[in-house]
Parts: structure tokens; sequence; C-alpha cells
């Protein structure tokens, strides 16, 4: 029994010698090693009687469970406060400036690809067709002779190619790849045409370069309430707002007839356009029922189809979408203007997700 | 087209506010582009009268004036001329705005002199040009009254754009005749007169050609005062932008513009013998009123005498025939022409006029009396004298042409239910005389309607009078689906590439389809590919590439200080101006510095190796199971010759370029930094059809690999590459991947040698190598790659 007492006095006293694993490691061995007193106690109980050895052994058990009770806890102890010391001493000045490399998407892809989305989802197909046309197709086979006052209104160039004996011209505007889908299409046609446009033109509000789209529906009964209804359903879609005002205005285009240009209700504050409110009116967008002269000139029968076009600018979609004050910033490749008005580059417009 | 309210209730009568004909017109497709209150724009401005007028202590030529505007007296610096004591001035206070400029007014020291407000002259008011002095009012204008009741500014004017097909409203008359359609008024008509002539025309009339000018009516007047307008008449051209020249000219001029009837008056005196309308001739040439000289082509329709041309019919009056103070006896033309012939000779000339504008649109054929008629009344009104009969050179066109329409087609076409009686009422509101004919209700059409040609033009009449507003919003939405396919497989590349090429840091470009044919005279011929009419001498060309303009991006910016540069475009060139020869490229370009030198980083730069990694990951990012992507050591004349190569897909198919931009060519962009490159041809990307969605089979080994390390001593030309593929080979089960570790130069090593260090790892698929079994596999390799290359190992 004293010896009991011993050893446990011997515990308590070594245990205050334990400062850091090494000591604990060490006060482990003295008791608990092959040759700790504890295992020599152990090994002494087989000389005992079966009943004293018994009582003996339970002594001695609950003297152990309590050493590795201590070990297990001083560890425990001990790693933290090895993982506090690391952890004090490996701290960093996150105030640092990292740096990055961001691409960015102009906002003229960026548009195109959320007309796409919208359009994509009214069942439009993308159709396209060259920068470079034919004299016809831009302006004879669009109903614009030779002579109509229309063609003064698109100042043209031409380029040192001809097809027909004319000039071929950088097209004027995304109508002719209507005709080209005409011919290689029956109806029922739907489909949207982004690209390029040229006209002679360079002041404040023009560009010689800037893009549209186009936009052709051909069937039986596709008339001037469906095209106020895909035009309504686009904008406000593309605008990201119920709230949208819309008004129709006759017009001309000598491609289509009824012709009508559409406002969109807007309201200035500061230095910002807000779609959607005021009363103010802003020019968004031509179009109209294709004229029949227009399907004559592509075989198609105008007794049986008819149909609406459209065309927009892209540009001013995207200056009244986002704020975009000057035209000509578009294509004047300051960097400074592409990263700030650039596109994520891993952003892809639709209607599940964002669109913008 | 420009007019005032005042003039238009001439023509109208209504009692609308201005407001709602504002709104109308736009709802006619008239649109309003402008509208301008004048009595808005003098409303602060008042008489004063110049009480004192004394010396400016610290200027000779500036006066300072103690001004009366009635409400107070307040002290006026000027530095007019003409400012005295006693004169009575327009006087614009603080705060007002200065129309010529849109300046507002401060109050503000003058040389040291407090002056507050001014007194305006003509110019500053934007009256007129002249600014010698201020405005003298007359001596019983009432001190502090508003200066727009005595500049009788109380009218507003409106600027409407007319389309090319409305050429019925290129007069007041006839926006006044649209709008009573709509139902907004009562048209005022105007009765013809049918004055009788009182003497024999001396001048007659010969139209040789009834296809350029069908019809030349003239009137012949004597001694007649070509006098100043009368204020009403000077008023009204003021008020639309118009300057007034004389009596004569006037009245045509108004005539014009209010009936839409474009006149000529010659000075009769001037005419040798008489009028002939003819055809021009090659050679001829006229001095027209805007003091140029014009070289006639062939074909145009010349107003001639017996000795010269005196005009261009429909475009301009000649400087020999024209009417000044002393013309006594005068010819009034009121003729037809062809509007094609018009539209042409005018645009070859470049001549713009507003008889040009009005004939090439179609000018109402039985204008040409009603013209006659109107100017007959205020030629004899303001400048006396007696006049002829009208004197008739071919014959006024029949026009009577009818339309067919079906009240269900154009139901059909504008998707709005209409009422038979509702169309036959719109139509007659629009001078449309309707008959029933079968089902059918023919239309004539009258005959200031020039545009009107087929039954889609009457839908849009009709809709036009009813109002936009009316179409309902239909479904867009089709219960079937027509399209199967949204974007084609061309179209999802290029969006693709956009969005892969930006994620590697670059930043989108959208530059000229044109360009500068000194910039691209390293990107091949490019005779093929000249703009006719370029809009600058530096945008003479389709570009033949997309690498000079984003090159010419570079230098722009770089003078914008920076020092990095990551671009991009997506997008078209050509190689011939030919629609077919158009080619869809993705192009980017690395310039400059890669890495800033930071608390982090050491600076380093771009090189060609960052063009061939985006460019290879593009490809594969397109075309994910094509990986057999080599590269051949040549590129086109525009990279540096030792550093660029063509990348190719499965050796046969060329599918882009990589490497450094020639020197020669930022030499000659005066850039300094390297420019890396590639381009990579989108239209020549195979399109892959896939069989299966399922990728292949993927076998992993869960044996253990082992890795050994390889250094070789190798000549210069050797390549990287050929050392890699030579160590796949020798055991295509064996060797799962090799890579170059390390590589460098180094005089020790040889003369042209170079050293180069492989990892190869090894695995087999079915056990744990063995120690001699990868022995063996490192002798070989070294076997292999020594005989290969020459080389040797290095120990």
């Amino acid at each position: 029994m004293t010896k009991y007492k011993n050893i446990e006095s011997l515990i308590e006293n070594e245990k205050s010698g334990v400062s850091d694993l090494d000591t604990l490691e060490k006060f482990r061995l003295n008791f608990l090693g092959k040759k700790g007193e504890i295992s020599l106690l152990m090994k002494e109980l087989s000389k005992l009687g079966a009943d004293e050895r018994k009582q003996k052994a339970e002594e001695l058990n609950i003297i152990k469970v309590s050493v590795l009770k201590f070990i297990k806890d001083k560890t425990a102890e001990l790693q933290n406060v090895a993982m506090q010391g690391q952890l004090t001493s490996e701290s960093l000045d996150l105030s640092l400036p990292v740096s990055s490399q961001n691409g960015t998407i102009h906002p003229v892809t960026q548009v195109i690809e959320e007309v796409i989305a919208i359009f994509g989802d009214l069942d439009f197909f993308v159709a396209e067709g060259p920068e470079v046309e034919t004299d016809y197709n831009n302006f004879t086979a669009l109903n614009t002779s030779e002579h109509h006052p229309a063609r003064q209104m698109h100042d043209t160039f031409y380029v040192n190619s001809s097809s027909d004996n004319m000039p071929n011209v950088l097209r004027t505007h995304t109508s002719p790849v209507q005709i080209r889908s005409m011919l290689n299409q029956k109806p029922p046609i739907r489909l949207i045409a982004p690209g390029k446009t040229f006209r002679r033109d360079d002041d404040q509000t023009h560009t010689p370069m800037f893009h549209q789209v186009e936009g052709l529906v051909i069937d039986n009964e596709s008339n001037m309430s469906h095209l106020k209804g895909c035009l309504e359903t686009f904008l406000k879609l593309f605008f990201e707002t119920n709230s949208l005002k819309m008004r129709f205005r006759p017009s001309h285009f000598p491609f289509t007839e009824p012709s009508a240009e559409v406002d969109i209700g807007y309201k200035k504050k500061g230095n910002q356009l807000i779609i959607g409110e005021g009363d103010d009116w802003l020019e968004i967008l031509g179009c109209g029922m294709v004229h029949p002269n227009v399907l004559k000139n592509v075989n198609i029968n105008s007794d049986e189809y008819q149909g609406y076009a459209f065309g927009m600018g892209i540009e001013r979609l995207a200056m009244l979408k986002y704020g975009i004050s000057d035209l000509r910033t578009f294509f004047d490749n300051d960097l400074r203007w592409n990263k700030h008005y650039g596109f994520s580059s891993i952003n892809i417009p639709s209607l599940i997700g964002d669109l913008s | 087209m420009k007019f005032t309210i005042s003039w238009l209730k001439e023509h109208l009568e209504t009692t609308a506010a201005n407001e709602e004909i504002v709104a109308k017109l736009t709802a006619l497709g008239l649109e309003v582009e402008e509208y301008t209150d004048t009595s808005k724009i003098f409303s602060d401005f008042v008489v004063g009268q110049v009480l004192e007028e004394g010396k400016h202590p610290n200027a000779d030529k500036l006066k300072v004036c103690k001004v009366d505007i009635g409400t107070a007296k307040v002290d006026v610096v000027c530095g007019a001329p003409n400012v005295e004591k006693g004169m009575k001035v327009v006087y614009a206070p603080p705060g007002s705005t200065i129309p010529v400029n849109q300046m507002k007014l401060k109050a503000a020291k003058i040389r040291g002199v407090e002056s507050s407000g001014m007194m305006c002259s003509e110019y500053e008011l934007g009256i007129s040009d002249n600014h010698e002095g201020i405005i003298r009012l007359k001596d019983d204008s009432k001190i502090g009254q508003s200066y727009s009741e005595i500049a009788g500014m109380d009218d507003v004017v409106i600027e409407i754009g007319i389309t090319p097909n409305r050429q019925d409203c290129l007069g007041v008359f006839g926006i006044a005749r649209d709008l009573a359609a709509s139902g907004l008024g009562k048209l005022k008509t105007r009765k013809n007169n049918g004055q009788k002539g009182s003497i024999k025309s001396p001048i007659n009339i010969e139209t040789k050609d009834a296809d350029l000018c069908p019809v030349f009516a003239g009137r012949y007047f004597k001694g007649v005062k070509n006098v100043k307008s009368p204020d009403w008449l000077q008023q009204k051209l003021k008020a639309v932008g118009l300057r007034p020249i004389s009596a004569l000219v006037d009245i045509t001029n108004f005539v014009m513009l209010d009936l839409n009837r474009p006149l000529h008056v010659y000075d009769a005196d001037k005419i040798d013998g008489k009028i002939i309308v003819r055809e021009s001739k090659k050679g001829e040439s006229f001095n027209a009123l805007d003091e140029k000289s014009y070289d006639l082509k062939e074909g145009m329709c010349a107003i001639a005498d017996e000795k010269k041309v005196l005009g261009l019919g429909g475009i301009m009056g000649g400087e020999s025939s024209g009417c000044n103070e002393s013309t006594k006896n005068v010819l009034l033309e009121s003729a037809l022409f062809n509007p094609i012939n018009i539209a042409k000779s005018g645009r070859n000339l470049s001549i713009l006029s507003d008889a040009r504008y009005r004939f090439e649109r179609g000018v109402d054929p039985k204008s040409v009396l009603i013209g006659i008629d109107r100017a007959t009344e205020l030629i004899s009104e303001i400048c006396g004298g007696e006049f002829s009969e009208v004197v008739i050179a071919g014959e006024i066109p029949e026009d009577d042409r009818s339309v067919d329409l079906s009240v269900e087609r154009i139901q059909k076409r504008l998707g709005v239910s209409l009422g038979d009686k509702e169309t036959i009422s719109i139509l007659n509101s629009l001078g449309i005389e309707t008959k029933q004919k079968g089902e059918d209700i023919s239309c004539k059409i009258p005959s200031w309607r020039q545009d009107i040609l087929e039954e889609a033009d009457l839908s849009e009449e009709i809709i036009r009078i009813k109002g936009y507003d009316h179409i309902p919003t239909a479904n867009v939405r089709t219960s079937e689906k027509v399209n199967s396919v949204i974007l084609s497989k061309e179209q999802k590349l290029v969006s693709k590439a956009k969005h892969f090429i930006a994620a590697q840091g670059y930043n989108e470009l959208v530059t000229w389809s044109f360009s500068f044919s000194e910039n691209c005279q390293f990107f091949g011929d490019n005779s093929k590919l000249k703009i006719v009419n370029p809009i600058s001498e530096d945008l003479d060309i389709l570009r033949p590439s997309l690498l000079p303009n984003l090159i010419g991006a570079v230098k722009k910016n770089a003078s914008r200080g920076f020092e990095t540069f990551s671009i991009f475009e997506v997008g078209s060139q050509y190689k011939t101006s030919e629609p077919e020869d158009q080619m869809n490229i993705a192009c980017g370009i690395k310039a400059g510095i890669r890495q800033k030198k930071d608390w982090q980083n050491e600076k380093s730069l771009f090189d060609v190796y960052d063009s061939k990694r985006d460019l290879f990951n593009l490809i594969d990012h397109l075309i994910p199971r094509q990986k057999k992507i080599t590269i051949i050591d040549k590129a086109p004349d525009w990279y540096h010759p030792g550093r660029s190569a063509t990348a190719m897909l499965n050796q046969t198919t060329k599918i882009g370029y990589f490497g450094e931009i020639h020197p020669r060519i930022c030499q000659h962009f005066k850039i300094k930094e390297r420019i890396n490159a590639f381009e990579l041809f989108l239209d020549d990307i195979p399109s892959i059809t896939k069989k299966t969605t399922n990728k292949s089979i993927l076998n992993l080994s869960d044996f253990q690999s082992v890795s050994r390390d390889f250094a070789f001593v190798l000549d210069q030309n050797i390549k990287g590459y050929d050392l890699i593929e030579s160590a796949m080979k020798v055991d295509k089960n064996l060797i799962r991947d090799v890579e170059i570790f390390d590589l460098f130069e180094d005089p020790n090593l040889g003369n042209n040698k170079k050293s180069i260090a492989i990892k190869v790892t090894m695995q087999a698929p079915d056990r744990t190598l063995k120690e001699d079994e990868i022995q063996e596999l490192s002798s070989k390799i070294i076997e292999v790659i020594e005989k290969s290359t020459s080389g040797s190992v290095r120990s």
C-alpha cells in the first residue's frame, strides 16, 4: 500500500516537471515504459496470491488510467500551445496587393450575345452574311432602286470588285441577310442576323463601322400585331424591366410597308437614362411588314406568305443599357475604356442565368 | 421641313393646342424633331433706354452706360461703336441666355467696372449676321416692354423629318392636309383665281424631250419692280431659316414652301430668243446661282435659250439669267421633271437644292398651274406690272392610278380589325376616291400622293390615320417550333473562342474592318482590297489581317502609358473585296510586361511561348478530341523567321500561326516592345459531328509509378519536342509521360551545344515495375535519344 502511495506522490512530483512534449515523453517512459515504475509494479503482481493480486491490480490500474489520462490531456494542451506559437509566428500582412489580369469581353459582343439569348428563346435562328455585298442584295432586292431617294440616306462605301457590272459595297445594313436567307430557305422563316455594317459617316454620333441586328419572320399569318408583340417581349427582356413603355410611329423604309419606328419611354436622371420610367421618348429601332416587292424578288408568293422585319443598332442598345455616352469610344480601343466597360470573360448571357 | 404654327393655321382650321398638333404630327409619321417657342427665346429681353454714356476708366474702346429698364436703372459696360445717349436698346439681364451661343449671362466686372447684363446686337440675338453695333429700336418703343412682342416672335417653329416617301408633305399646305385627314381640323382650300393675262408672252417655250420634262409652263411679267419683300413674307422665310433676297426670289421660295411647288424666275431680258428644254450635251457648262460652275454631262435636263444653257431643270437656275434689283421683265417657270434624271444629275454634279430634293421625290403634276396662279397673285401684288397668258409646252400628265383593296387582306396584314365603313372613311379623308369593285374596293389615288402604288401602301395609310397605337400586341411565340438549331457550329466556335481568349487575360477589342494600306504592306498583296471612296486616307483598304489594327492599338495604348498589352479580336479579314473572300479569324496579341516587378515577383516580359500556350489551349478548348496539333517551323513574312511557327491539325490542316511579330513591323509602327501573336483560322477548324456524347474510355493504373531524370548534351538545333517524342516511343506501354524540366546553354558544354533534362514517368498497367526493369528502360531511353540526336547523356 505504502509502495503505491509512494508512486502516486512520485507521479504528482514528476507531473510538475512536464513542460513540453519531450518531458512529457520522458514522463511517459518513466512510468509506462518497459522499465517504467508502473510497468515494474505490474510485473510484481504475479508474485502475489490471487486475492491480493486482484485487489492490488485494481489499485494499480486506477493509477495507470489516471497517468494515461494525464498524458492524453497534457499532449492536447501542449500541442495546442505549440500550434498557437506556430500561428503567431507565421502571420502575414494580407493587406499587400495581389495582381489581377482579367480579360474582358467587348460590349458589342456582350449585347449581341444577349440579343441572341433572347431571340433564341423566341425561336429565331442566327443567320449571317458577308460584310462585302453586291449592290443587288444591299439595295435593289430590298426594293431600293438605283435612284431611290432612300439610297442617299446611306452613304455607301464601294470596293474595287463588282457583281453584274455594279461595284460591290460594304453592306449599309444587315438587311441583305434577309435576301440571302429567303433565297436559301422556304417559309416559315424566323431569323435574326447580327453583324457589322458600314456607312460613310464620321462625326459625334456616327462611326463608319457599326453593328446591327436584323430580324425577319415570314409565315402565313405574322402581322403588325405579332411584330409589336415580338419587339415588346424583346425590349422588356433586354432592358430587364417589365415597366417598359413602347411607342410605334409611322416611318419609311423601302423594304417594309407599313413601316414603323419604335420609341421607348425613358427618364433622364443626372447623366443617367432610366429606361421604363418617365415621359420622354427615345428612338430605338425601325421595323415593318416585309414589302411584297421584296418577297417577289426572292420568289416567295406574297399572296400566301407575309411577315415582318426589324433592325436595330447594337451600339445604341449597349449605350442605353449600360450608360455609355459616346458611340465613338466603342472603336477607340482605349484599354482604360475596354477594362471599364468590358464584361467578365466567363459570363455568357442566358435567360436561365443572368443576361448581364 | 420647318414651318410655324401660324403658317400652318393659314391652311388648317383647328382649335387643337400646339402640344396636340405636335403629338399628331409624330403619330402621322411626320416626326417632330424640333419644337421652338420663339416667344421664349426673347422672353427675358426687354426694351431699355441709355440714360447716360461715359468713358470706361480702364479701356478706350469701352463705355459705361446707365440704362433704364423700367424696373430699375442699371450700369452696363458696352463696346458697341453706335451706343449713344437716349437710344432705345434690347437689354439682356443677368441670368438670360444669349441665343447665338446659348451662353448664360452673368453679372461681372469688365476691366474693373461692374456690368449688369448687356445690350444686344442682331448677331447676338441670332437674327442676322450683323454684329457691327447694338440694335437701335424705334424711339417710341416702351421702356420695360418684352422684346418678344416687338420682334413679333410669338410663334412656334416646328421642324419635322420627312421620310422619302412623303413628298406630299414638303409644303405647309400638305402638312395641313394630312392633319385634316387625321381629324385634327378642317383644311382651308384655296381657289385658283385663274387670272387672265393682259399681254402676249414674247418668249416661246419648246420642250424637246417629254421624258425629261413632260411639261413646262411659263408666264411673262412686264414692268415689275423687284423690291424688298414685305415684312410678312420676310418674317415667314426667316422663321424657317431662309434668308430673304428680293421679292421675286422670295415669292418663288414661299410658294415652294407653302404649296410644295418649286418655281423659277428668269430675268426675261437676259434670255436670247426662246426657252428650249433639252438634253444637255457633252462639254456644256453653266454658272449656277450658288456661284459655282458646273460641267454638264450628256443626258441631263438643260434649260437653254438659243445661245446658252440657262440652268439645270429642276435642280438649279443659272447666274446669267438670274433676277436682281434692276430686273424689269421676268419669265416665271413651273414645270415637271423626270425624278430619276434629277436624282442622277444632282448626284453626279453634287448639287443639293430644295428643288432637286422635291423633284427627285416626285412633285404633284397638278401643282404646275396652281403654282403659277399663286405666284402671279403675289408678284402682281408686290412687284406690280402686267402679265401674259400662261404658255404651256408639253402636257400635264394624266395621273389616274388606282389600286384595288380588300378590307380582309388589309386586316390580315395589320392584325387590326377594321370595318368597311371605317376603311372607306379613312381613305376618303386622305382624298382617295373609293368605288366598290366586286369583292374589292377600287381606290383612285390623288395626284399629290406619288408614293401610293399598291395595296401594301394603302395598308400603311389606313393604320397611319387610324393610329399605330391601335395595333394590338400578339404573342410572338408559336405553338410549333420553327428552328431546331439556333446557332450554327461556326457561330458557336466564334463565341467559345472569344470567351476562352478573354479568360486567358486578353481584352477584346473591336477595330475597324478597314485599315491603312501602308500599315498592311507587310501582310501580302493588298491590290484587291481597295475601298473606292474611303472615309479617310488612312482607312483605305479592307484589312488583309487583324494584326495591323491590333498592333496599331498597342501603339496607341503605349502612348497612353500602358506597358502591358493582352488584346484580341475575333472578326473577319479579307482575301479580296469579293463577298465570298471573307475569313473568320481569332487573333491575340501579348506584348510588353507579363509580370510587373512587385513585392512578390520579379519583372518578366511576354514571350512567344505565351502566344503558343494560348493558341494551343484555345484549339484544345474548341476541338477537345483532336489532340494532335503539331507545328511546322515556318510562318508568313510578318513573323520573326526564327520565332514563329504554323500550327497543324493532324499534320494536314493549317489552322493557325503563332510567333513574334517581325521586328521590321514594330519598327514601322515605332513600337519598342516585342509583340507576340497568334492567329487562328476559325473557318478551317473541322466541324466534328459528335457520334456519341460518351467520352473515350479511361484506363487508370493503380500500380506505383516511378520517375527518372536524364540530362543530355545536344546540338543547338535539336528540338525539345523530338526528345520527348523519342523517349515516349521507347515503350508506349510503360512510359506515361515525358517532361522537359531543365534547359540551359553554357560554353562549357561545347560550341553550339545545349543541355536538356527530361523527367520520364514510368508505370505498368498490371504490376509494380521492378528495379531491373526500370534500369533496362532507362538504358534504352539513353540509347535511343543518343542515337536519334547524336547527343550524349550528361553525367
